[in-house]
């Protein structure tokens, strides 16, 4: 399976270089013309055809709870397909979801195969030059957590100062502890660990070891749960970008519409509430 | 119980793509045993010039790996052609597995002895005729163990269409086992299905033997 993810974007990669040498602009043959009704809309716009077509069709993959799943009955649940659904209200259009392997994802919307793409997915600057993102929906969030009988109360990342610290190696997280506190002084440097992976980290934590650990939010509670662990602090400030909706490169209008709405969701508590429905920290 | 419970609701959910793995495997057993046949009769008894193209053919596609012509034919042709996930990757198999089919039929094709078409020839029967007539029945049950063995490779090659979005009896166990945290449990169930799969289809192919043997 592992090999097989590795396989399939060098393959698409191959095939759309292929594909490019013919020169030809990605049609999209589904989308019927705009109609008459709404003459504000530029003719050829994406957000245009969008609502001609009365139908906004996403593309997930839907093997990432609580994000995206497929409930026993067949019908797609989690935190992204109900922020898309929010979204496609207040667009006006229905929403029509595909699943599809994540890693056919980015290559069916360059292809015009969907009109966007909610999988739980960050805006990398590699992703960034195939595709346009809209403004993130949900900033991915870190947490510090501490063994089960810690005394250490935490108000702020900085209450980390001087304490034995685990992280994940090359690492968002790790970054973070090296420039805010180790270059500042706060830290020794032998007071931080680095750890090939994070459960690990987790394990010196519950063994004494360290006295803190500070890594993804999600996974973060799920250890905390499993191992006895007690989550002190979540955070935004240590960690890097967000999750986005991906849309097609140069889609201006369909991005500009996304955002307005994203922005008013957030505003108005609509993702606060699905984050607190789905258990997201 | 509660085990029994789980294998049910898993069972229920991953059996709705069961059909959809059916009519894959089926879409593309049947447009490649149209295209192996036309392929291996002109690939025996055509011009050198079919012959050619028909070996070329049948060595290129037999290179490339199914996946890429699944992905060539959903994201590059169906620019121009309006095809849904479903088709682009049944067809694609199929387009495949026309590669082997053909070299499964000439080999069939060749193993009938060649004084069976010249005696076919002799009583006053075209080229054609005798092809229809004589060899091609004889070719067609001597195909048919290594068809058989075909027919179980494209049902598991059916697998690939997920690649493009179609749900078949793999995805939905994936779909599971991200949900219920029990790859045992789901990958078991799709296992017990391919295993259904393939021992009806070698049932079936067993009895067509057996039914069309020779009776020499």
């Amino acid at each position: 399976m592992k090999k097989q993810m590795l396989v399939i974007p060098a393959l698409i990669a191959v095939i759309l270089a292929i594909s490019a040498c013919g020169g030809t602009p990605a049609a999209q043959p589904t989308q019927p013309p705009a109609q008459p009704t709404q003459p504000a809309a530029p003719a050829e716009g994406k957000l245009a055809q969008i609502r001609a077509a009365g139908k906004l069709i996403v593309g997930t993959s839907a093997d990432y709870p609580p994000y995206e799943s497929i409930d026993a009955n067949g019908n797609f649940v989690g935190f992204d397909m109900d922020l898309i659904r929010a979204i496609g209200e207040k667009l006006g259009v229905e929403v029509e979801i595909r699943d599809m392997p994540f890693d056919s994802l980015i290559a069916s919307l360059q292809e015009g195969k969907i009109d966007a793409v909610i999988a739980a997915m960050q805006a990398t600057a590699e992703r960034d030059e195939k595709v346009d993102f809209t403004i993130p929906y949900r900033m991915t969030k870190d947490a510090f957590i501490g063994a089960g009988n810690t005394t250490i109360i935490m108000t702020k990342p900085e209450d980390a100062a001087g304490l034995t610290i685990g992280v994940q190696t090359g690492t968002v997280q790790e970054g973070w502890i090296q420039k805010n506190l180790v270059a500042k002084g706060l830290t020794p440097a032998d007071k931080v660990f680095s750890y090939e992976r994070a459960d690990q980290a987790a394990l010196d934590l519950a063994s004494g070891r360290l006295q803190l650990v500070l890594m993804d939010a999600e996974p973060a509670l799920e250890l905390a749960k499993q191992n006895g662990l007690k989550v002190l602090l979540v955070t935004e400030t240590t960690a890097e970008g967000g999750k986005s909706i991906a849309i097609p490169e140069g889609a201006s209008d369909l991005k500009a519409e996304l955002d307005r709405i994203i922005q008013g969701l957030i505003d108005d508590g609509t993702v606060k509430a699905l984050e607190e429905k789905h258990g997201l920290p | 119980m509660e085990l029994l419970q789980n294998l049910l609701t898993t069972f229920n959910f991953i059996v709705q793509g069961l059909w959809v793995t059916i009519s894959v495997t089926a879409v593309a057993l049947t447009v490649g045993l149209a295209i192996g046949l036309v392929m291996a009769v002109a690939r025996v008894y055509g011009h050198p010039a079919l012959q050619m193209a028909v070996s070329a053919y049948s060595v290129v596609v037999r290179a490339v790996p199914v996946i890429v012509i699944i992905f060539i034919l959903f994201f590059v042709i169906s620019r121009y052609v309006n095809l849904s996930p479903f088709w682009a990757g049944a067809l694609a198999l199929g387009f495949a597995s026309g590669a082997y089919q053909t070299e499964i039929f000439r080999g069939a094709l060749q193993a009938v002895q060649p004084g069976q078409m010249i005696a076919a020839r002799a009583i006053g029967m075209s080229r054609l005729q005798a092809i229809q007539s004589i060899v091609l029945p004889q070719a067609l049950r001597l195909a048919l163990p290594a068809w058989g063995n075909e027919a179980t490779l494209v049902l598991k090659d059916s697998t690939l269409v997920f690649a493009v979005g179609v749900p078949e009896i793999l995805r939905r166990a994936q779909q599971v086992s991200a949900r219920t945290f029990e790859p045992f449990l789901a990958f078991g169930v799709a296992l017990l299905l391919y295993l259904a799969l393939t021992l009806i289809t070698t049932q079936a192919l067993q009895w067509l033997e057996r039914r069309y043997r020779l009776q020499v």
